[in-house]
């Protein structure tokens, strides 16, 4: 099975301990390593302002994961782990391998289309040149 | 003949300067009255052509992560501004979109409420 890509944002208590954020991202990379998943990336984005009120608060603590798997019932877990935490009042998970993907087929096309564009534009230049 | 079936626009010597004049104040009357603007040539209304933010910058991501690269295509309620406002082409618009979804999930930018989220007084 090919690997897939996802983001996990959770969102924790702003009175959230920092020692207690810690134990649950260690918690989250154990499950990972169980399953077969692989952490690209953890960051603590901090406290931030809630575009929204969430569980009756207006700022809350960010981080943020992005995980490599094979196996899609790692998300699942991930998020059942999430969700009986409760220091954690919102957590989302986003595919992000098909987009990517598709940034860099765009990305490829364009630059093979600028190389194009240069060589055909040399080309013209050396035209002009014998013309002349 | 046709000189005198037609007096008004080219003989009679009073007559084109008082239309001119007309027209004249017909042409400042209108910028005056709606809304104004450089006028070039016949054209009233200059409007700068708008080009896709996405498409100049060749941003072929559009990352839901970093809402303040989102917020000038959304009012300031939150709600996603139109293609024709914003200038965003189709493709872009549409991811876009998403994008913006993604982060409203996440409470990095609003749902379409209140600009300043003040908490409601309810009357006592």
């Amino acid at each position: 099975m090919e690997e897939r890509l996802y983001d996990l944002i959770f969102i924790c208590r702003p009175a959230t301990p920092e020692e207690e954020i810690k134990k649950i991202i260690t918690a989250l990379e154990h499950t990972c390593a169980e399953k077969g998943g692989k952490i690209e990336k953890v960051e603590q984005w901090g406290t931030r302002k809630l575009a929204y009120r969430v569980a009756k608060h207006r700022e809350g603590m960010y981080v943020y994961f992005q995980i490599k798997t094979t196996h899609g019932e790692l998300i699942s877990e991930l998020e059942r782990r999430l969700r009986v935490q409760d220091a954690v009042i919102k957590y989302l998970t986003i595919r992000l391998d098909e987009d990517l993907k598709r940034q860099q087929k765009l990305t490829r096309r364009r630059d093979k289309r600028a190389g194009r564009r240069s060589r055909r534009q040399a080309a013209a230049g050396e035209h002009a040149a014998a013309a002349s | 003949m046709p000189d005198e079936q037609n007096p008004q626009p080219q003989s009679g010597g009073g007559a084109p300067p008082r239309r001119e004049g007309g027209g004249g104040g017909r042409r400042e009357g209108g910028p005056g009255g709606g809304p104004g603007g450089p006028r070039r040539g016949k054209r009233q209304y200059f409007r700068k052509k708008k080009v896709c933010k996405f498409c100049v910058e060749k941003i072929d991501f559009i990352d839901y992560k970093r809402p303040e690269l989102l917020a000038p295509f959304v009012q300031d309620k939150g709600k996603i501004l139109p293609r024709r406002m914003t200038g965003t082409c189709s493709r872009h618009q549409r991811w876009l979109g998403v994008a913006i979804k993604r982060a409203r999930n996440i409470a990095l930018m609003p749902f379409a409420t209140a600009a300043d989220p003040t908490p409601v007084q309810r009357p006592h």
